[in-house]
C-alpha cells in the first residue's frame, strides 16, 4: 500500500511540476532580458553643478545629504584630461575672496573639506609661479560630493572640467537611490556599468 | 571751489573708492580656453588616470550565488539528515558573518521580490542574472524540502535566531492572525514597486530593520526598530521572520508543496510532547510539524528523546 502513488502523491507531483514549470518560465523570461550589471551615477549634463546655462550660483548639496550612506558615495571626479591647469583654479579658491597679498591668489579655497591638493606639473618656473600649470587631485577620502568645485569649474569660470560621480566602492545600490528621489533635475540614473564609468564630456562653447 | 568742481571731486572719489574695493579681489578671468596638452605643459608629464572604482566583480556576484546555493543544500542536509542543531547553528552563523556582515545585506532574496515585480511588469527594467538566481533558488529548494533558506542562510533570520533566549508560546489563533501580515505586505510592496518609475518605492528594503547592523551605518530611526526587533525577538521568536516578512511568505507557499522537510515521525514518536515545547515558532501542531511555519532551526530534533540518549533515560521511555 505505501508503495503505490495515490491520489495525494500524484497531485503533489502535478502541482510540484505546474509550479516549477511556471518558476523556470519567469526565471527564463528575467534571464533574457538582462542587460547586465546597472549601477546608479550622476548624469553630468543634467547636474546643476555642472550643466552649462544654469543660472544657480549656489552649488547644490543634495549628493551629501540625502545619500544613506554617512559620506555620501559621490565624489567630485576631475577629469584630468580636460583640466585646463590653471594657477588660480576657480575650483580650488574662491575666487571672490580678498588676495592674499603675499601670494596675489584669493584666500579662501572653495572646499570645505580641503580635500584638494594644488602642485606645479612640468616645467616649472620658481620665480613665476602664476606662470606654471598645476595640477588639482581631489582626495576620494575627505570629499562628499558636496559639489562646491563642480559649480566652481563650470563654463565660463572654467573648462567644466571637474563632475560628480558615483563611485562604486563605496554605493550600497539602493534600489531606488536616495538621492535620485531628491534630486530637482532627475540628474541620478540607472546605467549599465560600462557607460557609468564612462566620463562624460560636459561641451563648453568655443570661443 | 565751485558747486560743479567739488560734484566732480566727490565721483572721482567715489570712482577710486570702487576701483579699490574692486582690487581687493582678483579679476578673475579664465586663462585657457582649452585644456593644455603635455607638450605644453612639458617637463615630462603625463595625464594621470582618473581612477574609477569598479562596482563589485562579476566573479564575485557568481561566487555570492554559489554561496547561497551550498548554504541552502547545508541547511537541507545538516537539518534533514543529520538532524544536528549544533551544526545548523554554526551555519547561521557563518551565513550571518557572509551575508549579513561581509555582503552588508545586500542582495537578498527578500528584497529581490521587489526588483523581480518590476522586471516582470517594467519594460525598460531589467534585473542581473544574478539577482534572478538569488530570488529563485530559495524558492525552488522550499518547493522540495520546505523552509531551509529561513533557517540557516538568511542573515535576517540569523539575526534574530541567535538572540532568541526564552521564548514564550505564542497563542495559536493569535500567531496565525499576525502571520497573515506578512501578505498584507507583500501585496503592498510589490504594489509599491510596480508604479511608474516616479512614483515606486522599495518599501522592503527602505523599511529593513537589520541592514543598518550589517552596514554599521544607517537611518537611526531604522537602527531603533531594528533593535526593538532584536528585543522582542529574545521572547517572542523571529518576530520579523513570522510576522513581516514577504519572502517568509512566498517561502511558506512553496513549502506546501514540498515533499520532504522537518518532520516528527509517526509511529517512532513518544508522545512527550518536548518538541512542542522546544519550537518558539508555533510550528508543531498537534504533534505534527507544520511545513509553512518550520524554519529549519532543528530545535525539535535536539530536544528529542529518541536522537538525546539522556533525555530518553531521564524520562524512562522504552528504547
Amino acid at each position: 500500500m505505501a508503495d503505490t502513488p495515490t491520489r495525494r502523491d500524484l497531485i503533489g507531483t502535478l502541482s510540484r511540476g505546474a509550479a516549477f514549470l511556471t518558476l523556470s518560465g519567469t526565471a527564463g523570461y528575467l534571464v533574457q532580458k538582462a542587460q547586465g550589471q546597472i549601477v546608479w551615477q550622476v548624469d553630468a549634463i543634467k547636474c546643476v553643478n555642472s550643466r552649462i546655462g544654469d543660472t544657480a550660483t549656489e552649488a547644490c548639496s543634495l549628493c551629501t545629504t540625502a545619500c544613506v550612506v554617512t559620506q555620501s558615495a559621490v565624489r567630485a571626479v576631475n577629469d584630468f584630461a580636460n583640466c585646463g591647469r590653471c594657477n588660480i583654479c576657480p575650483a580650488y579658491y574662491n575666487i571672490k575672496s580678498a588676495v592674499d597679498p603675499a601670494t596675489g591668489l584669493p584666500s579662501e579655497k572653495r572646499c570645505p573639506r580641503d580635500a584638494i591638493t594644488r602642485k606645479p606639473i612640468g616645467l616649472a618656473d620658481p620665480q613665476d609661479p602664476a606662470n606654471n600649470f598645476y595640477e588639482y587631485v581631489i582626495d576620494e577620502n575627505k570629499c562628499d560630493g558636496c559639489g562646491k568645485c563642480v559649480m566652481g569649474c563650470k563654463e565660463p569660470m572654467g573648462l567644466g572640467s571637474v563632475r560628480l560621480m558615483v563611485r562604486h566602492g563605496l554605493c550600497v545600490d539602493c534600489n531606488r537611490c536616495a538621492i535620485s528621489i531628491s534630486c530637482p533635475k532627475d540628474a541620478i540614473e540607472r546605467k549599465v556599468v560600462s557607460e557609468a564609468l564612462t566620463l562624460q564630456k560636459v561641451e563648453h562653447a568655443e570661443k | 571751489m565751485t558747486e560743479p568742481a567739488r560734484r566732480l571731486l566727490l565721483l572721482l572719489f567715489l570712482m577710486l573708492a570702487g576701483l579699490g574695493y574692486s582690487y581687493a579681489q582678483v579679476r578673475y578671468e579664465r586663462p585657457v580656453d582649452t585644456a593644455p596638452q603635455p607638450q605644453t605643459i612639458g617637463g615630462g608629464y603625463s595625464v594621470p588616470e582618473v581612477q574609477k572604482p569598479l562596482p563589485r566583480r562579476q566573479w564575485l556576484q557568481v561566487l555570492d550565488v554559489g554561496v547561497l546555493a551550498l548554504a541552502l543544500g547545508l541547511s537541507v542536509w545538516l537539518v534533514i539528515s543529520k538532524r544536528s542543531r549544533r551544526w545548523a547553528q554554526f551555519l547561521t552563523i557563518g551565513s550571518l558573518a557572509y551575508f549579513g556582515f561581509y555582503r552588508e545585506g545586500c542582495i537578498c532574496p527578500v528584497g529581490s521580490i521587489q526588483n523581480v515585480a518590476v522586471a516582470l511588469t517594467d519594460p525598460h527594467y531589467s534585473i542581473p542574472i544574478v539577482v534572478t538566481a538569488t530570488f529563485f533558488l530559495p524558492i525552488g529548494v522550499a518547493m522540495f524540502y520546505g523552509r531551509a533558506f529561513c533557517g540557516g542562510v538568511c542573515a535576517l533570520g540569523a539575526m534574530q535566531e541567535l538572540v532568541v533566549l526564552k521564548p514564550i508560546q505564542v497563542p495559536r489563533r493569535l500567531d496565525q492572525a499576525l502571520g497573515l501580515l506578512k501578505y498584507a505586505y507583500l501585496g503592498i510592496a510589490i504594489w509599491q514597486a510596480i508604479q511608474p518609475f516616479a512614483a515606486r518605492e522599495f518599501l522592503i528594503c527602505r523599511f529593513d530593520p537589520f541592514v543598518g547592523f550589517f552596514r554599521r551605518d544607517g537611518f537611526a530611526h531604522m537602527l531603533y526598530v531594528g533593535a526593538a526587533f532584536l528585543i522582542v525577538g529574545m521572547f517572542v521568536g523571529r518576530p520579523y521572520c513570522r510576522y513581516l516578512c514577504p519572502y517568509g511568505g512566498l517561502l511558506a507557499w512553496a513549502s506546501r508543496l514540498s515533499k520532504r522537510g522537518v518532520t516528527i515521525t509517526p509511529d517512532k514518536e513518544l508522545d512527550c510532547g518536548l518538541c512542542t515545547e522546544a519550537c518558539p515558532y508555533g510550528a508543531i501542531d498537534k504533534m505534527r510539524a507544520i511545513r509553512k511555519d518550520c524554519l529549519y532551526c532543528a530545535r525539535c530534533y535536539s530536544s528529542c528523546p529518541r536522537t538525546n540518549e539522556a533525555a530518553l533515560v531521564q524520562i524512562g521511555a522504552p528504547r
